[in-house]
């Protein structure tokens, strides 16, 4: 019998699992990886051939992901035995790459047994874990298409690498204090401070204590980390790192450490302790306060914590008893670091200590971001990266184009088609920044040497601008290719027609996308558009009335340049305490003269969030709409008001919402209800234009869309008489655009 | 100046029909101001000498207002065709100049036109041998177009090549950038700042042929950067030539007045018009000979060298800012439209 599976089935452990399937179930045959994804030759009776392909199935490796299976019959081959067939490098092999994946119980327990070969050994891993896509130079995944190739197996190692009983049989970055990666500890003028895996991480928390920022490179790309309830310290690093506001993420020791400081929902707990290990957003509830500085998010009711997600950073969570700020190593807006060289030079400015290895990181990653919503529970990514990327699951496309797509530009990520699978890169960044540009580019020409396919198609943002576009168009150029510009929001939204499978249905899809900018078709700024969807065509509907778009990138930097662009009368004295004479003037005029207009309901919220004085000017990206969301607290829908409804004609006057706003606060409401007042407006102006329409079926993407209140009032106001979608694998930002892109394209709208 | 030299008020169809209010007004006015033998001759062209080779450059000159702070469209006229000459390593010579005035065009902005057109002439050394003046009907043209042609004797000693460039070169700025386009667009939208911006509309043929008598083939390329800003002018130098450019953000000189306008307007003032500004690239050994000569200059008071070539990114121009990151700077595409999301 011949059985193929297809999915993430590479890199996971799965040949030595049917390897000791087919022995317990005394099957004889060979399992290898060909063409059509993992492929098993079986021979026994037809009885136990059918045990063991449900076993297969039911029993497949946790991280493993089988998208498609099938038996069939072929001729008897005869075989003596039950053989794993090694894969050669060939791109023409149907696997998806393999994400990394966070750490296993059993590594974790290996670590702390002092009886094991692996006591303290910072780079335990086995079949079921360690870093994948971050070591990968070709493929399939096997040692030697990885920075691993450098580790030659001591004797030890290759024993268990051999032995099909042994979980680390065809583990593919087994190694162990002999043979493996080398930790050594230095400051930050490269003085040897300890190599010794034994007291390293004693050591450590000796530094961590001392108010030390210390440098760790993890297997995925450098982190910054210091002692998180030490205020100095994380003033120190925010100043060094020249990062005034945004908020750090923390690396809690245990999950326990972690339930004792903040309310741990259960979906949080599965989420954060999950094969992909990222950081979650969870609400830092004032009661616990007091556990970590004030610095390491001000101004936020909320926080973003994580686990250990490699055994490195579980050696030093053993070794500690407090949270630890661990945020990106790099230089504001410049990519995560992963060399040794690059790191030491641009880091030690900031870090005192530096926690080094010598194992190459070829895909560098930052941690993945998740929050849950209050109410509904629902999950939104934030950022994916890390234990997600590269591999996106979807149901395996027939066309047969080789697609390359650029995405957008302030958060880039790549998408590519070169077999049946779809791969879409972890988030690159801020195309603005250099060393992101290079990253972008490297992550292109890595996509096409991994699978030695070049595209046939590229596709581009139709903003003329964007780094991306104008990087797609030098490619498609000296590929001699196809190019094709696709709109920003006709993208966000096939990302979310392709996450749920509705570009086939036969019912009409409204599209909701709300974002901070795109260019629209008609040279204008969207950002709150309607579409709607329906047999293949893709058709804008409705959209905020349109404002002025002031001061260029400014605009998006400068809140309080929304509001005065949405504000009736620039007289009123919330105008002239943001802003000087001098530039009243001048801004009057721009607005006089303006012929940019934008529908952008992102510059919508930052009116509101400068009218309240939340926020007149950011000093991070989304700051303004993030410290929005966190003036909230507790809300009772039932006492929300909406500022303003859809008429009859489905228009969607944007300045009157700010006037509601306006008047409310005038009135005197609590800021804390005006914002729940407006997203209720909001909330209620999606029902509005789909009522409208008569659409009942209804598609939410765009930044605005990581707002998770805005969020829990769309689910709870549609209740059962609308059906409502979200980005479910990717985030709702502009991370999901190399997939629309992609989708659109290869679903021939236009 | 003498005024109300016409009887007539303003410009009308009748002055660009080549007929006797034609006459007229090239007398009265345009013969009179120049007054030169090549001109006198009244004939269908004019017969010159110019000796080796020969620099040429043409440039239509349309800008509103006509009239902003630091000049007019007359002298952007000249100095503008001068300095595109004198950017091919050329000493300008002899300027073409035409006319495309809009009926309606009051007769004295005409002739104050013509008259800086005169004066810039003489300033820079140059000499108008030829001309044609059309009217064009109300709303047909935007009050009045200049065209110039300027033709110069390239300088024995330029060698002026893109090709040439190498590795390693250093590039030069001859002044604060920005100026110009600020000056039309705060006059046009009328936005007031602090104090007046001007334009810095100027020739820099003579401070260009000092250059080159002292430093001749060490000087590898000039450009004048105007529309579209330094950041295009350097793109086009990167992609054309296929090699990287690496310029510190710190060093770009930008006088404090016209940054704080740019910040306010958001603009970036790479991408804002130059008029008397101009990039130098040259060899690395004469680099800071070059900038203090520049210095010694009126019109090179600011001079700085704000990068160099190098090995990496190639095509591009790339930016080092003053707070340690890198970003990539892209010519000017279209009209500036926000990325930010
Ligand atoms: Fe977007
Ligand atoms: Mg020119
Ligand atoms: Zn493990
Ligand atoms: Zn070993």
């Amino acid at each position: 019998m011949k059985i193929i599976l297809s999915g993430q089935v590479q890199g996971v452990g799965f040949r030595p699992f049917v390897f000791n399937l087919a022995e317990e179930f005394k099957v004889k045959g060979t399992v290898s990886n060909n063409e059509e994804g993992l492929i098993i030759f079986a021979e026994a009776s037809q009885k136990i051939i059918a045990s063991f392909y449900n076993a297969i199935i039911d029993r497949a490796p946790k991280v493993s992901k089988i998208n498609s299976h099938n038996i069939s019959e072929i001729v008897c081959h005869n075989f003596n035995d039950f053989k794993i067939i090694p894969s050669k490098s060939d791109s023409r092999l149907n696997l998806q790459l393999t994400p990394d994946f966070g750490i296993c119980n059993a590594c974790k327990q290996e670590i702390i047994d002092p009886n094991n070969i692996r006591y303290k050994y910072p780079f335990t891993t086995c079949v079921h874990c360690g870093p994948r896509w971050a070591i990968t130079k070709t493929f399939p995944f096997e040692r030697h298409h990885t920075s691993m190739d450098e580790f030659e197996m001591c004797q030890r190692c290759k024993t268990e690498y051999n032995n099909p009983r042994n979980r680390r049989f065809h583990s593919q970055t087994n190694s162990c204090d002999t043979c493996g990666i080398q930790l050594k500890l230095i400051d930050k003028n490269s003085k040897l401070i300890s190599k010794d895996n034994s007291s390293i991480f004693k050591s450590i928390r000796e530094l961590f204590l001392e108010g030390q920022i210390i440098s760790v490179k993890n297997t995925s790309g450098y982190l910054l980390c210091c002692d998180a309830r030490n205020e100095s310290v994380v003033q120190k690093l925010r100043n060094k790192k020249n990062r005034p506001e945004k908020p750090f993420a923390l690396l809690y020791p245990t999950l326990e450490k972690l339930k004792d400081h903040y309310d741990i929902k259960h979906d949080i707990e599965k989420e954060i302790t999950s094969v992909e290990r990222p950081i979650v957003i969870i609400p830092n509830s004032k009661s616990n306060n007091g556990h970590i500085a004030k610095s390491v998010a001000p101004g936020l009711n909320q926080l973003g914590v994580m686990l250990p997600n490699s055994a490195l950073l579980q050696l030093m969570a053993n070794e500690i008893d407090f949270p630890i700020v661990a945020t990106s190593g790099n230089v504001s807006g410049s990519p995560i670091l992963s060399h040794n060289s690059e790191a030491l030079e641009r880091l030690s400015p900031i870090a005192d200590y530096f926690l080094q290895h010598n194992l190459d990181i070829e895909h560098p990653q930052d941690d993945s971001v998740i929050k849950f919503s209050s109410n509904f529970n629902l999950r939104v990514l934030f950022r994916r990266s890390r234990g997600f990327a590269p591999n996106y699951y979807s149901q395996k496309t027939v066309n047969k184009a080789k697609v390359m797509a650029m995405g957008a530009h302030l958060k880039s990520s790549i998408g590519f088609m070169p077999n049946d699978y779809i791969y879409i890169s972890q988030y690159l960044g801020h195309l603005e920044n250099y060393g992101v540009y290079e990253r972008f580019v490297n992550e292109v020409s890595g996509f096409i040497s991994i699978f030695q396919q070049q595209p046939n198609v590229v596709l581009v943002d139709k903003h003329p601008s964007y780094q991306s576009t104008i990087y797609g168009k030098e490619l498609a150029k000296s590929l001699g290719v196809e190019l094709y510009e696709i709109q920003h929001h006709r993208a966000h939204f096939s990302s979310l027609l392709s996450e749920h499978s509705l570009f086939n249905t036969s019912s009409e899809i409204l599209g909701v996308v709300w974002d901070g900018t795109g260019y629209g078709d008609d040279k204008q700024i969207w950002g709150g558009e309607f579409f709607k969807y329906y047999q293949g065509k893709m058709q804008r509907i409705n959209y905020f009335d349109y404002f002025d778009w002031l001061a260029g990138d400014k605009m998006a930097k400068e809140p309080r340049l929304s509001l005065f662009s949405l504000i009736e009368d620039e007289k009123t004295p919330c105008i002239s305490r943001k802003f000087t004479p001098d530039e009243i003037v001048i801004y009057e005029q721009l607005k006089k003269k303006n012929r940019l207009k934008t529908s952008s309901v992102g510059r919508l919220f930052d009116a509101v969030a400068s009218l309240l004085d939340i926020c007149d000017i950011n000093t991070y990206e989304g700051e303004a709409a993030i410290k929005l969301e966190n003036t909230i607290g507790d809300y009772d829908m039932s006492k929300c008001k909406r500022y303003v409804s859809v008429s009859s004609n489905a228009h969607v006057p944007t300045k009157a919402i700010i006037k509601g706003v306006q008047s409310d606060l005038e009135k005197g409401v609590k800021k804390s209800q005006i914002i729940c007042n407006f997203l209720f407006t909001l909330a209620n102006i999606v029902l509005g234009v789909a009522n409208h329409y008569e659409i009942k079926r209804i598609a939410c993407t765009g930044g605005v869309f990581q707002n998770t209140v805005l969020l829990d009032m769309l689910k709870e106001l549609a209740g059962t008489d609308y059906e409502l979608f979200f980005n479910c694998n990717l985030s709702p930002n502009d991370e999901n655009i190399s997939l629309g892109q992609m989708m659109y394209y290869l679903n021939g709208l236009d | 100046m003498e005024k109300k030299r016409f009887r007539f008020d303003k410009i009308n169809l009748g002055h660009g029909s080549g007929g006797i209010m034609t006459r007229e007004l090239l007398d009265e006015l345009i013969f009179k101001t120049f007054n030169n033998p090549y001109l006198d001759q009244k004939h269908d062209g004019s017969i010159v000498n110019i000796e080796g080779k020969i620099a040429i450059s043409t440039d239509s000159f349309v800008v509103s207002p006509i009239f902003f702070k630091g000049g007019n469209i007359g002298e952007l006229a000249v100095n503008g065709t001068v300095n595109d000459v004198a950017m091919c390593g050329a000493i300008p010579k002899y300027l073409s100049l035409a006319f495309i005035v809009e009926e309606g065009l009051k007769a004295d902005a005409f002739s104050e036109i013509v008259e800086t057109i005169k004066a810039t002439a003489d300033r820079c050394g140059v000499v108008v041998i030829t001309g044609d003046t059309k009217v064009v009907e109300r709303g047909k043209g935007d009050k009045i177009f200049i065209n110039t042609t300027g033709f110069g004797a390239v300088h024995p000693e330029a060698e002026i090549s893109a090709k040439r460039i190498t590795i390693g070169d250093k590039i030069i700025v001859s002044g604060n950038i920005a100026q110009h386009g600020m000056a039309i667009m705060s006059q046009r939208e009328g936005l007031k700042f602090e104090s007046d911006i001007e334009s810095d509309t100027t020739n820099l043929n003579f401070l260009i042929e000092d250059l080159l008598n002292s430093f001749g083939a060490k000087i590898k390329l000039f450009r004048d950067p105007t529309r579209g800003g330094l950041a295009s002018t350097l793109s086009e130098i990167a992609t054309d030539t296929n090699i990287g450019i690496l310029i510190e953000e710190d060093k770009i000189p930008l006088e404090r007045q016209v940054a704080a306008a740019c910040e306010i307007l958001g603009l970036d003032p790479m991408y804002v018009a130059n008029e008397g500004v101009f990039v130098a690239i040259v060899d690395s050994e004469i680099a800071s000979n070059v900038v203090a000569m520049m210095k010694q200059d009126s019109k090179g008071l600011n001079a700085v060298c704000i990068g160099e070539i190098t090995n990496d990114h190639k095509g591009k121009v790339v930016m080092q800012s003053a707070i340690g990151g890198k970003r990539i700077v892209t010519p000017l595409i279209g009209e500036h439209l926000p990325r930010i999301c």
